[in-house]
């Protein structure tokens, strides 16, 4: 095995090298394995009925092979199951641990037959999080949602992924729930995963789907990623995955972010030989139902951007830009641009900052793409002061991920830079802790920021708030990763946080994930209706120094989303010329220095090397 | 060579002065003295009056023949050579010339036989012999250094509202003053013979302030602000060294040296100069005209803000053997040739280390930062001299090894890369005026099993503008590339390391082509102006690309600009002056990777006062 790898990655390196001089016109289809970039995934790119059994086989041939018993699934990239199967004596029940011994969140919560909607959750990170220029695994999601960055490296920054756990749920409007057939994107049963043993799926260099495996009863994360870990789940996902496995030169670990690259998977010493695979029939176990998930039968997987995907290109506004939409049963946009409910966005502004925002995003140099020299590929979404969505577009490979997270963030800066945040927040029922029944009130986070900040009118003074700076408060420390300072107002204290237990964004809507929600959505309120986001890329929208709207992005870097939210913003201003902008410098949330000297929250943080064809940087400091 | 000298250059002149003089002196001074003044029966035949025999006695077969010039009528008649002198008894022959009353001891000179630097007997050392040296080394170094490198904000927070870029204002402060303080003790007569022994200790205290704009770049916690102060008090030489024993009559030897002692690996530090603990075997042969070295040194741990040894904490995993010999006169004479081997094992795959600022250090912050180690085997052939009036020094460097699992590449590589520096000058009265040319093979695919980019262990280049060259003197941090510097502080390889001090070679980077031109006024016998020009161009930027995750980067770094004066107020070394300014500016490579569009080039301007005793 392992030299078969080492042969397909130099042929990989020379493929890439080939494929980049090709790619710097435009980036065609018939590349082959190595070469797609975003632009290869065409109708006939799916996963078909007869793929899904050989993956469930392989990866149960493969635990056969490790003695153990799995559960599997199989889903396409807009997150429909196609497949779920347990083999027999699988267990059923799976606990969620970060293995912190801390109480409260989700930690310990147990679900007694829930093993296919761990497989799902799986399932669902692997493919939402890759792309065509991206194969990121729930290795991947461990490695960028943990409080350090790389977990455990002493006092670095959190992992720039912090908190996008909790999206793709069940309860948001932005995803597609309810009984099969229904457009994309489908929701994640548990929200995205971190637990090794997630894995995207392709074929010929087109993302298909993704695949996820629990067989150890844990739903749980690698807090050490400096050892080598040989990781059942993940055998078994590598197992199954054989001959779909991920480009080599487009997995995380070629792609860096400050240097560091990703984890893919920590090995793929399989044991299972690549001999005959049995019929699915052939294997001891069943396909596992799923209630509003799964129907029990496998069926073939939707090719992208097709209709019946629910993404599909733009044939208006966003068209000449090569925009993505969402679109529903009836091929209708479902989130075509519009003037805000609340009437301080007009249509055309909406357009405007969503066409800006593209633009900068085709100029933006990808964080996170192969091969280098790519752009970034996103989702915009722009939303209004009462947190509905004006309008939604994509790039045409943006990883699906995003699609929930640009939503998210954009209320979140809408949201917390509203005046009326304090008051809503007080109106938020007690979020229970379905292990201990313990029960928090989120609104009495408005107390501890007013305490954080030494500020009274802290959440009701309409102090502008980008996503960036609300992550900077809800962060285990303040200032954010530095070991031994406190936590900051919206985050429980270290000893008793983990990424299964984060504090105000999980509260929000733990009610709603464990069941037992009431209200609107996940979060209770409409504004916020599915959940926030505690990382990078959202900024409000101003007319002067009034709040009309936000603008949040999610699919490349950080650095990359908050730039497209903030320059997008900035140059529709400028081009359109009706006073909207950012927030005015002396409104913004990067006044705020809590504790003095080094404690400034950020607003945004634009890139280094910002474009593909410049030599600018800095870019956004005229704003 | 049998051709008369002619025209002697001053450096021959010295030598013939030393030779003509020093030749009796020098059999007077044997410890096994002949019976009469007279030769002694071994030596050549006393030459005729006209023909002084220039020949060193031993092997050399040819002897040097000098004519004297055709005697002036006018002047007076040269004393006969041979002939019984007068002379008075004298019981220690140190303290001649202050018993003719010529010379008078002061603490505060070090020159004029001080007993304190070691030119007569230390008497409280009597009871170990009549000819046991006391040596006091004091040294003291005052910088003031500003200077602007492309610094990112501090990702958790910065010190300005409105911050909303990576990089932030660049400008750096540094004050920063050591002291070494220490002594030898020496035995036997070190004029004319290898001393029998030597102590030597020698202590630094430091203190330096650092002031950054950006918080955290100084420390990883931005609480702690953008000034930073940190002493440190350390060893920085300990060591014994014995001479174990004679092998000619000309004191051709073989010693050792024992512990804390400094090392270089070539005529300008190219692969490794520091202090380092360990045993070295040294010693010449034919005249001196060969030297060897065979050492083995376990690298010390270094204080991260002063760059010196750390010795509270436990030297590294990480070991050099180094054999090396030099031939004078080879291939020609007044240029010597050295060939060296030196194998370096870094076994630093265990355990995390972060060093003082609380920045992970090893293994370096790129790649997976999974600890790994290494094996280094560098093969260097080395010259240093001159062919007739142009100077040159040059160096040819092939490095083989194994690295048991490269960050980027994420799998053992085979080391494989070389190096290559020529300097060619030549003094024009009062100017001198250099070419330089190095360059230093870079890694072309990061991903590969190969690793062929050229890292030192841990270099020290005197060469191109050292001191005052922003590109070797400053420490550029690849912004958004991890927790490495392009180069290191005092370092010419781009070799993307955490640190040059602290962290592991690396030999996936990007190479570099370096060709500079440099002129050096000797405008006084105190005032030397030294200038240069380089540009400065990367081999591969593969390894940048994929770091940055940035589409292809140019090769061209830019230009070095930079100007020194040095001042020597006494013309001599114990005090200097050095005033010098530095600016790079940038390349196409430079402008991709850095806000080089909002802000000036980067630059250096230091001022430096060295007192030495």
């Amino acid at each position: 095995m392992s030299i078969s790898r080492a042969r397909c990655r130099t042929v990989g390196a020379a493929l890439a090298t080939a494929a980049f001089t090709v790619l710097s016109c435009g980036g065609e289809k018939g590349l082959g394995r190595e070469g797609c970039a975003g632009a290869c995934s065409s109708a006939s790119d799916f996963l078909s009925s007869a793929d899904v059994q050989r993956i469930l086989a392989q990866g149960s041939v493969e635990a056969q092979a490790r003695g153990a018993r799995a559960t599997l699934a199989v889903v396409d990239r807009v997150g429909n199951v196609l497949g779920s199967f347990r083999m027999n004596g699988a267990d059923p029940s799976f606990r969620i641990s970060s293995g912190r011994a801390v109480r409260g969140g989700l930690e310990d919560a147990r679900f007694a037959s829930g093993d296919a909607l761990a497989a799902i959750a799986k399932a669902v990170t692997g493919a939402f999080l890759s792309s065509e220029g991206n194969a990121f695994s729930t290795r991947t999601a461990s490695q960028i949602i943990q409080e350090n960055f790389n977990p455990r490296e002493f006092s670095q920054p959190s992992g720039p992924l912090y908190g996008v756990q909790f999206s793709q749920l069940p309860c948001s409007d932005i995803m597609r729930s309810g009984s099969e057939g229904m457009t994309g994107p489908r929701p994640s049963p548990l929200g995205l995963s971190a637990d090794p043993g997630g894995l995207p799926l392709y074929k010929e260099g087109r993302l298909v789907g993704g695949v996820g495996v629990i067989s150890d009863g844990l739903y749980a994360l690698d807090p050490d990623i400096t050892d080598i870990d040989e990781d059942p789940d993940e055998l078994i996902a590598v197992g199954a995955a054989r001959g779909f496995m991920a480009p080599g030169d487009r997995r995380g670990d070629r792609i860096t972010a400050d240097g560091r690259t990703f984890r893919f998977v920590d090995s793929e010493d399989v044991k299972s030989g690549a001999a005959t695979i049995p019929a699915l029939a052939a294997i001891p176990g069943a396909t596992v139902a799923v209630d509003g998930f799964f129907s029990g039968i496998i069926r073939s997987g939707i090719a992208f951007r097709t209709p019946e995907s629910g993404f599909r290109f733009d044939t208006g506004t966003f068209a000449d830009l090569k925009g993505v939409v969402l679109v529903d049963e009836r091929n209708q946009n479902r989130f075509p641009p519009r003037a805000g409910s609340d009437g301080l966005l007009t249509a055309n502004e909406v357009i405007s900052i969503l066409r800006n925002a593209l633009m900068v995003a085709n100029r933006a140099r990808a964080q996170i793409r192969r091969p280098l020299g790519s752009a970034a590929e996103v989702t915009a979404t722009v939303v209004d002061t009462a947190g509905e969505v004006l309008g939604l577009v994509r790039t045409p490979d943006a990883p699906v991920f995003g699609t929930d997270v640009a939503a998210q963030k954009a209320r979140t800066a809408g949201f917390f830079s509203n005046p009326q945040a304090a008051a809503e927040l007080q109106t938020v029922p007690r979020a229970v802790y379905p292990a201990t029944g313990d029960s928090v009130l989120p609104g009495s986070s408005v107390t501890l920021m007013r305490q954080f900040l030494n500020d009274p009118t802290a959440l009701s003074n309409g102090l502008a708030y980008s996503a960036r700076a609300i992550g900077n408060l809800h962060r285990p420390f303040f200032p954010d990763g530095v070991a031994g300072r406190p936590p900051g107002p919206f985050s429980p204290p270290y000893s008793n946080w983990s990424p299964f237990h984060v504090g105000l964004q999980l509260d929000l809507v733990i009610n709603a994930v464990s069941g037992s929600a009431s209200g609107v959505g996940c979060a209770f309120l409409p504004k916020i209706r599915n959940g926030i986001q505690i990382f990078p890329g959202a900024v409000p929208i101003y007319r002067g120094s009034q709040l009309v709207g936000a603008i949040g992005v999610s699919g490349d870097g950080v650095d990359q989303d908050d730039m497209i939210a903030f320059l997008g913003l900035a140059n529709a201003g400028v081009a359109l010329k009706t006073g909207i902008a950012n927030a005015p410098r002396e409104r913004r949330a990067d006044l705020i220095e809590p504790f003095g000297l080094g404690t400034r929250l950020r607003y945004v943080q634009c890139p280094q090397a910002p474009f593909n064809d410049s030599t600018e940087h800095n870019v956004c400091a005229d704003f | 060579m049998s051709a008369p000298i002619s025209r002697p250059g001053p450096a021959i002149r010295a030598a013939l002065s030393l030779l003509v003089l020093g030749s009796p002196l020098a059999r007077a001074q044997n410890p096994r003295p002949s019976p009469s003044p007279s030769p002694s029966p071994s030596a050549a035949p006393t030459p005729p009056a006209d023909q002084i025999e220039l020949r060193r006695p031993g092997r050399n077969p040819a002897p040097l023949v000098y004519e004297l010039p055709p005697i002036d009528p006018a002047q007076v008649e040269p004393p006969a050579p041979v002939l019984p002198r007068e002379s008075l008894p004298i019981s220690d022959r140190w303290r001649l010339m202050e018993n003719l009353g010529i010379v008078k001891q002061k603490f505060s000179d070090p020159y004029h036989q001080n007993v304190y630097k070691g030119d007569k007997p230390y008497k409280p050392f009597r009871k170990w012999g009549d000819d046991v040296f006391l040596n006091l080394i004091g040294l003291s170094d005052t910088l003031v250094e500003a200077r602007r490198l492309p610094i990112p904000v501090g990702g958790q927070s910065s010190r300005r509202p409105s911050a909303l870029d990576v990089f932030g204002k660049g400008d750096q402060l540094t004050l920063a003053q050591t002291v070494l303080f220490g002594g030898s003790i020496i035995k036997g007569n070190t004029t004319f013979k290898p001393p029998d022994y030597e102590y030597r200790l020698i202590l630094a205290a430091h203190l330096n302030r650092t002031q950054v704009d950006p918080v955290r770049a100084l420390r990883v916690d931005p609480h702690q602000g953008f000034v930073r102060y940190d002493p440190h008090f350390t060893l920085v030489e300990a060591f014994y060294d014995k001479h174990r024993r004679n092998v000619s009559e000309r004191y051709d030897f073989d010693s050792y040296r024992v512990g804390l002692q400094p090392l270089i690996s070539d005529f300008r530090g190219f692969i490794f100069q520091d202090n380092a603990l360990g045993l070295r075997f040294f010693g010449n042969r034919q005249d001196n005209r060969v030297q060897y070295n065979l050492g083995i040194f376990r690298r010390m741990e270094k204080d991260t803000n002063s760059g010196l040894i750390d010795i509270a904490q436990r030297p590294r995993s990480d070991d050099i053997l180094i054999a090396n010999l030099f031939r004078q006169d080879t291939p020609r004479p007044g240029h010597t040739t050295q060939v060296t081997v030196i194998y370096n094992w870094n076994h630093e795959d265990g355990k995390d280390y972060y060093n003082t600022n609380g920045f992970l250090e090893r293994p370096a912050v790129i790649g997976d930062v999974r600890p790994h180690g290494y094996h280094a085997a560098y093969l260097g052939l080395n010259g240093d001299g001159h062919f007739g009036k142009w100077n040159l020094t040059s160096s040819l460097y092939g490095v083989v090894g194994h690295d048991s699992r490269h960050p980027v590449a994420q799998r053992s590589q085979l080391i494989l890369a070389g190096f290559s520096a020529v300097e060619l000058s030549r003094d024009f009265d009062w100017v001198r005026g250099r070419l330089t040319l190095i360059g230093a093979t870079g890694d072309s695919d990061p991903f590969d099993g190969r690793a062929t980019g050229f890292d030192a262990i841990q270099e020290n280049p005197q060469i191109g503008g050292a001191d005052t060259g922003f590109w070797i003197r400053q420490a550029v941090p690849l912004a958004g590339g991890g927790g490495v510097a392009l180069s290191g502080r005092n370092g010419i390889l781009p070799s993307l390391r955490s640190s040059k001090d602290q962290g592991q070679s690396n030999f996936v980077n990007p190479g570099l082509m370096f060709s500079g031109l440099g002129a050096d006024f000797d405008v006084t016998p105190q005032i030397r102006a030294v200038t240069n020009v380089s540009a400065i161009a990367f081999a591969n930027t593969s390894i940048l690309s994929v770091l940055r995750n940035q589409g292809a980067i140019d090769r061209f770094v830019g230009v070095d600009t930079s100007v020194a004066v040095q001042y020597r107020p006494l013309m001599t070394q114990n005090i200097v002056l050095n005033v010098s300014g530095a600016a790079l500016w940038p390349g196409r490579s430079f402008r991709l990777l850095y806000d080089e569009n909002r802000r000036g080039p980067q630059y250096s301007v230091l001022a430096n006062v060295l007192l030495s005793y």
